[in-house]
């Protein structure tokens, strides 16, 4: 089960909406919720709740079209995970940025993990992805770490170096690279390089939206120096 | 008896340019949230990011389809920037799914503030890969 989520850089959505279109995943369910801003998505005149579950090849995949609102982050991402965990998902992926203060003069971007649990840690260390060691985690990334290591399902966030504020093309690129390594799941990315100045251009008013949602949860607490304490 | 200094032409523009600012966010608050684009300018509204940092202000601005030549950095006034971007295509509001009006857009456009006292002239504009980054000196002296 794989999350993508507008966050810093758009990079989950972004990577999200190129995997259905690449593998051409087809909509099994959505999310409906009193938590969730009274919005849909029209789609050809139609419908749509703003998150929704697509499936194929094995995989679901869960996209917000919306950035979900911070007070709603927890039940949401919890009645996802529940969700998911009746379907009998072997493992859970979210796919994500962590900013970096000189991302434009980053020619190849980084790709980090973060597991619920040690032997979710081996499948991205085997595959020599680097390990986020200390550090914060805001979001849905977050909830969903906790909540995959309560309920027992192998759980890995995966993060590419990106823009905090603008939305980042090149990185959801890097995030499906890692994604890749750690699973089936592998698709071209040359048509989302290609399309980069388009999804900026229209990824605009949904990042400026995403920008009030990661400020009310304090997003900015990921950029923290952690205090380890032993 | 107090006495009152007289102002520099710089600090009336600036005053005119805050008074300006803080009528346009009453405006705002008042009627709502504005689009992000406007069809009479044909325009969009940029993403972008003023860092207050300890030497400089850094700017930067988000411009996908845009090009360096046609790029604009004005200063107005001491303390606000205008910017300007030509965009190398024409982009249709149909182009981007929205069918209920029509439109067009040849360029962005946004004014902003710069929170801190800085050097206008010796601003210093990159650009990079549709990636719009100013970089205005601070005034130290003057805080």
């Amino acid at each position: 089960m794989v999350f993508g989520f507008p966050d810093v850089g758009l990079v989950g959505v972004i990577a999200a909406a190129h995997l259905v279109e690449e593998l051409k995943l087809e909509e099994v369910a959505y999310l409906d919720s009193t938590l969730l801003p009274p919005l849909v998505v029209l789609h050809e005149g139609l419908p749509h709740s703003s998150i929704r579950i697509f499936a194929g090849e094995g995989l679901l995949l869960v996209i917000s079209e919306a950035p979900v609102p911070a007070e709603a982050v927890y039940p949401i991402m919890d009645g996802l995970m529940e969700w998911g965990r009746s379907k009998k998902i072997k493992m859970m992926v979210s796919l994500g940025g962590i900013p970096v203060e000189d991302r434009q003069d980053i020619k190849e971007l980084k790709g980090f993990a973060a597991a619920s649990c040690p032997e979710a840690l081996k499948i991205a260390e085997d595959k020599q992805i680097e390990i986020l060691q200390e550090g914060y985690i805001v979001g849905t990334q977050a909830i969903m770490l906790q909540k995959a290591s309560d309920i027992g399902v192998p759980a890995i966030a995966l993060l590419a170096q990106c823009f905090y504020n603008y939305p980042d093309p090149e990185a959801a690129a890097e995030v499906l690279r890692v994604l890749g390594k750690i699973t089936d799941i592998k698709v071209d990315v040359a048509k989302l390089l290609a399309k980069g100045e388009e999804i900026r251009l229209r990824g605009r008013d949904v990042m400026k939206r995403t920008q009030e949602e990661m400020s009310k949860m304090k997003k900015p607490q990921e950029l923290d120096i952690p205090m380890y304490v032993s | 008896m107090a006495i009152r200094r007289r102002r520099s032409l710089s600090e009336i523009i600036d005053e005119y340019f805050a008074d300006l600012e803080g009528w346009t966010q009453r405006v705002e608050g008042a009627f709502g949230e504005r689009p992000s684009w406007d069809l009479r300018e044909c325009s969009l509204e940029p993403l972008r990011e003023v860092v207050v940092k300890p030497k400089e202000v850094l700017v930067t601005v988000d411009l996908p389809f845009t090009n360096k030549v046609g790029v604009k950095v004005k200063p107005l006034g001491t303390s606000s920037l205008e910017i300007t971007a030509k965009m190398n295509k024409i982009v249709k509001l149909n182009d981007l799914g929205v069918t209920h009006c029509k439109g067009e857009f040849k360029k962005y456009h946004c004014q902003l503030r710069v929170p801190v006292p800085v050097y206008m002239k010796k601003m210093i504009v990159n650009y990079k890969k549709g990636m719009l980054e100013v970089h205005l000196p601070r005034k130290h002296d003057e805080i």
